[in-house]
């Protein structure tokens, strides 16, 4: 059995409530073990590294200590801020003697870096699309999805050393290799700009949009995402992206999670795709998949 | 624009390559930066101009045109950068110093929101997602902004109503106190 530290992040236990669920399903049905690092706290995003280069280290260096401590050397970190942060954190803690002995300096506990970070979609792949396949029930055919993969899973390189760059695969292959059909699109790493959505939602709006626009342009019936933030953004401010643009989606965001638990056979509750905002039930239900 | 140089127009880029580790100099205008920006549309300096200026010490317009404020922290501009320039060090760095200087910034509410989401941080230990929306709707002197995207996410159970509070806040409260003393005293 495959043991990780899980670190779920703040926005699992709200607004990505349906991204923790799913993952837990498909997890504990390909025999993964996760388990919360304890007491863990929030790794910062993009407010710490704004305001302290130090504090933006910290905050993650805090969480991987816990892990450390209690033995792990693996942790899976599902939200893209959490793991870009934890990345950095231990790219930058190898590379630079000088950040390394301020850290010592404000921790009790001195980390030695020997925790790995990974994301869901990379334990997966480590894990083989052989055995996703194999617990399979119910193939998604005819289901076309736009992968989406956000900012920062694969940028900048030199932190996050996976998949290609500026047309990322993982996702794709292991959505195909559930029976649904993948589309070529130039938006996967564009940000949709959930940095600012509280402060300045106009830009939050034009960039959602440009992705939303898209993906429907070249026929996607649904876009699947690995980040809580993404999602959160392209469901939850849909709706104002419709009135503002004087358009329609209606797309659903889906978590690449929901649907390898849909084609393990879950119930939708079990995966949580009542949360959405954009409901799924016209594109998947009409699929006799839902 | 016309621009006089003295010895002085390096103090800034040499500040912050003290601080960052990253060499502005080392810049030759492709514009590959600003071509890939999400945000570059909405900001008065681009990011090969801010780079322009920061090579030539304009301080004080780079703090005025509020680009560090505008950039998404996406990384794109670094990933591209041919002359692998960290951009987004560079912008966070120069965010970090905008607190030692005393320049006009058009948009004080994105700092603000920074330091507000790390004082629930500090004070929970985790992101308290309603409430900062709260306190930024206030803060902004709009109440009522994205209300009508928040009601379905809380009938949903989306948004959680109260914070949830983290054991290792303590441990956090401590660490953030003791960086506070170290940068305070560092300057």
């Amino acid at each position: 059995m495959m043991r990780y530290a899980y670190f779920p992040g703040c926005s699992l236990s709200s607004s990505g409530y349906d991204y923790d669920l799913s993952l837990k399903y498909v997890t504990k049905a390909l025999g993964i073990d996760l388990v919360e690092v304890k007491d863990w706290v929030c790794c910062g995003a993009s407010s710490a590294h704004s305001t302290s280069h130090l504090l933006s280290i910290a905050l993650p260096v805090l969480n991987l200590s816990h892990a450390e401590k209690e033995g792990f050397d693996k942790l899976v970190a599902p939200c893209l801020a959490c793991l870009s942060r934890f990345k950095a954190a231990n790219v930058e803690l190898s590379h630079d003697a000088n950040l390394k002995k301020k850290i010592h300096d404000v921790f009790d506990y001195k980390y030695q870096g020997k925790v790995k970070v990974y994301h869901p979609l990379e334990v997966f792949l480590e894990l083989g699309l052989e055995k996703i396949q194999a617990r399979i029930q119910k193939k998604l055919k005819g289901l076309r999805v736009a992968c989406y993969y956000g900012c920062v899973l694969t940028r900048p390189p030199k932190i996050c050393q996976f998949d290609n760059v500026e047309d990322p695969q993982s996702m794709d292959s292991i959505v195909r290799a559930l029976g649904a059909e993948t589309v070529d699109w130039s938006y996967k790493t564009e940000c949709c700009g959930v940095s600012m959505t509280l402060t300045r939602s106009d830009i939050v709006l034009k960039l959602s949009n440009d992705i939303l626009r898209e993906a429907k342009e070249v026929g996607a019936r649904a876009i699947v995402v690995p980040c809580p933030l993404c999602q959160a953004n392209l469901d939850g401010r849909q709706r104002q992206i419709e009135e503002t643009y004087k358009t329609h989606y209606g797309i659903p965001i889906l978590y690449f999670t929901q649907l390898m638990g849909l084609a393990f056979g879950a119930y939708p509750k079990e995966v949580g795709l009542q949360k959405l905002i954009t409901s799924p039930r016209e594109v998947l239900g009409t699929l006799g998949l839902m | 624009m016309s621009v006089t140089l003295s010895r002085d127009s390096l103090n800034l880029s040499h500040e912050l390559r003290a601080l960052t580790g990253e060499n502005v100099l080392l810049c030759y205008q492709c514009r590959k930066c600003t071509l890939g920006c999400p945000s570059a549309y909405a900001m008065r300096m681009k990011p090969h101009e801010l780079m322009r200026a920061l090579q030539l010490g304009l301080t004080k317009e780079i703090y005025w045109s509020g680009t560090i404020w505008i950039c998404l922290s996406c990384e794109t501009c670094n990933t591209r950068c041919p002359q692998d320039i960290n951009i987004l060090r560079v912008i966070d760095g120069l965010r970090e110093m905008s607190k030692n200087f005393n320049y006009y910034n058009p948009y004080p509410v994105i700092p603000s929101f920074h330091r507000i989401f790390l004082a629930l941080v500090k004070r929970f230990g985790r992101v308290y997602e309603l409430g900062i929306a709260l306190m930024m709707n206030l803060r902004m002197l709009t109440p009522f902004k994205d209300i009508d995207m928040a009601l379905p996410m809380l009938m949903k159970g989306k948004l959680k109503p109260l914070p949830h509070r983290s054991q290792g806040r303590k441990e956090l409260q401590q660490i953030m106190a003791r960086i506070q003393k170290l940068e305070g005293a560092n300057k």
